[in-house]
């Protein structure tokens, strides 16, 4: 830890931190992420359960008072997680992260994601980071509830829960900044019930764009997002076809994905989020269930207590007229 | 031809709105003797019979049996048209594909015709013979409203049971259960509010809530409900309307599978 942060002291040039950021790459392939996930392999990863992923927190962190920025990743697209990044780091060192190039994650490249996400790696001894991931079975389940939780509730409730766990390991914040989920100044208010004024909370439209800290939390999310899809394992025993694509329906591949790999009986795999109207309407294409209606069933037939009757004469008008109903 | 004029046009009403809920259409089959109605649930478990004697109608003429294939949905719009102290005038002919509704005021001063096209309607007719009941029990009309109503916040169904020392409701669900039992009571200073138990045999039987609570619809239409039972037979729900007919409903019982007959009778 203490390493980490000594390096973090010298200033990188762009160069430098690609050149060894790719070299990493390279080698620790599985590292990157195997830091998140070295506890979640095979069995666990059964993508039905929520991952918690907060590595070490750096001592320095506990020290001085530290700056907090949070962003997710993955809240619109039909496939796969919602994963929430949260990173945090002494206030005194802002300017280093910006000078280390931490911005929007929508805006880089993903290999210059993969290599933020190596330098990040490098200066743990600096920056503090998690990741909160929900599985997409999590979300269908709580937008399909009988009481719903919808997204921007669920959204709210991470963040929370992510600040509280920083909390309870003694982080020094002073300030937090989150990208706002629905309107910035009811969430910010939300936030600021929840933990009293203990430290200043700041929501704001765009804060990955604007606050390297949130740039930096959002491209943990980003990375973790990408490659939970990138490696996503099936529980379900089929072999899907083709290219999952980004998971955003409007993604070409996600398309063809979701068209090629509806089965007419079991619908879609748990990697789907079920509460998306996309797969509402590609499920009306399988088989729809018909279910019995129980009152009825034992509740017998009046005619089997009685016999028939007379069937009175239909009405002239209509018989005249040889008219008769469809057998 | 055909015509009925009913002096006390709000008895239709009241006959409508009581059948309405359990047959949509139904064919009203009119004839020397007077006006009947007989039709099913959509689901077929339970039936309504209906019958005016033509005495209850002044003029009363019907020259060749007809039947008028109506819905009840629709007769119950036009009827709602009359005023409560109309009277009512239902007219129509062989040749046309037309029922009149003639709703008179008392002073005669207004005078409102509705015409409702005819439907053609193939309808099962059962033969309800003549049967001994095991049990027949006598009582307050809006009691009985009452106690379906009542038992049906606690469960779908409702058991029924006549011994000699009375009749007991029992109804029970999610939530909990309830219990109503009448003695029989013949000492009331009303008549209409004695509960009479005539008692061949004690019976046991369930019924769905839901079309007791349909039936009891035409409690307006008498003070009195007659409940006639009988094992593993239909129940009959029977309204007297005045002296001039009546209204009955029949509700097959429901089969109650073992299990639930285990859980019912004490070990």
């Amino acid at each position: 830890m203490a390493a980490g942060y000594d390096s973090a002291e010298s200033n990188y040039t762009d160069d430098e931190c690609s050149t060894q950021g790719r070299d990493e790459l390279i080698s620790n392939q599985t590292n990157i992420l195997g830091e998140f996930y070295k506890n979640h392999r095979e069995e666990e990863y059964n993508r039905g359960h929520n991952l918690e992923l907060f590595p070490e927190s750096p001592d320095v962190t506990f020290k001085e008072s530290c700056i907090v920025g949070i962003d997710e990743a993955g809240r619109g697209p039909v496939l796969g997680p919602m994963v929430y990044g949260i990173c945090y780091c002494p206030v005194s060192k802002t300017d280093t992260l910006a000078s280390l190039g931490f911005a929007d994650s929508k805006e880089l490249k993903p290999s210059k994601r993969d290599t933020l996400m190596q330098i990040m790696i490098q200066q743990s001894g600096m920056i503090g980071r998690g990741v909160e991931v929900l599985s997409p079975n999590y979300i269908s389940n709580c937008m399909l509830a009988r009481d719903k939780i919808n997204l921007n509730v669920i959204s709210h409730n991470t963040a929370i829960r992510m600040i509280r766990r920083l909390l309870e390991r003694g982080v020094n914040i002073s300030l937090v900044l989150l990208d706002t989920v629905g309107d910035a100044k009811s969430y910010e208010k939300k936030l600021n019930k929840e933990f009293e004024g203990k430290f200043k909370i700041e929501v704001h439209i765009k804060a990955d764009s604007k606050f390297p800290i949130v740039g930096a939390a959002s491209i943990c999310a980003k990375v973790v997002r990408d490659w939970c899809l990138d490696n996503w394992v099936f529980k379900e025993n089929v072999n899907f076809t083709s290219k999952l694509g980004s998971g955003y329906t409007g993604d070409p591949n996600t398309k063809a994905w979701l068209s090629g790999n509806l089965d007419k009986v079991f619908g879609y795999p748990n990697i789907v989020r079920f509460g998306w109207s996309t797969c509402r309407k590609k499920l009306e294409k399988a088989y729809q269930v018909e279910w019995e209606d129980e009152e009825d069933n034992d509740n017998p037939k009046i005619e089997s207590f009685f016999g028939k009757g007379k069937v009175a004469k239909s009405h002239p008008f209509f018989t005249e007229r040889f008219l008769e109903n469809p057998k | 031809m055909f015509e009925a004029r009913l002096l006390n046009g709000s008895l239709w009403k009241k006959i409508i709105e009581s059948i309405k809920d359990v047959v949509e259409d139904a064919n009203w089959e009119c004839s020397g003797s007077g006006i009947s109605l007989q039709g099913m649930d959509s689901s077929h478990v339970a039936l309504v019979s209906l019958h005016l004697k033509s005495d209850a109608f002044d003029p009363y003429r019907c020259d060749r049996n007809i039947s008028l294939g109506l819905s009840s949905t629709n007769l119950s719009k036009i009827l709602k048209c009359s005023s409560n102290d109309d009277s009512v005038i239902i007219r129509t002919s062989e040749a046309s594909d037309n029922v009149s509704f003639i709703f008179e005021s008392s002073n005669s001063e207004k005078v409102s015709q509705f015409d409702l096209k005819l439907m053609n309607i193939d309808s099962e007719h059962l033969g309800i013979p003549d049967m001994e009941y095991d049990s027949i029990v006598k009582m307050p009309s809006n009691e009985f409203q009452r106690i379906c109503r009542d038992l049906s916040l606690l469960g779908e169904s409702v058991q029924i049971a006549c011994t000699k020392d009375g009749v007991q409701f029992t109804s029970s669900g999610s939530i909990g259960s309830g219990k109503i039992s009448l003695r029989p009571n013949i000492t009331a200073e009303n008549l209409d509010d004695t509960v009479n138990i005539e008692l061949n045999e004690a019976v046991l039987l369930t019924f769905a809530l839901r079309y007791l609570n349909f039936f009891t619809k035409a409690t307006s239409l008498a003070p009195r409900v007659i409940l006639s039972f009988k094992t593993e037979h239909p129940l009959v729900v029977e309204y007297q309307i005045q002296d001039i007919g009546y209204l009955k409903f029949y509700l097959a019982p429901k089969i109650e599978d073992d299990d639930t007959k285990q859980t019912t009778t004490p070990d």
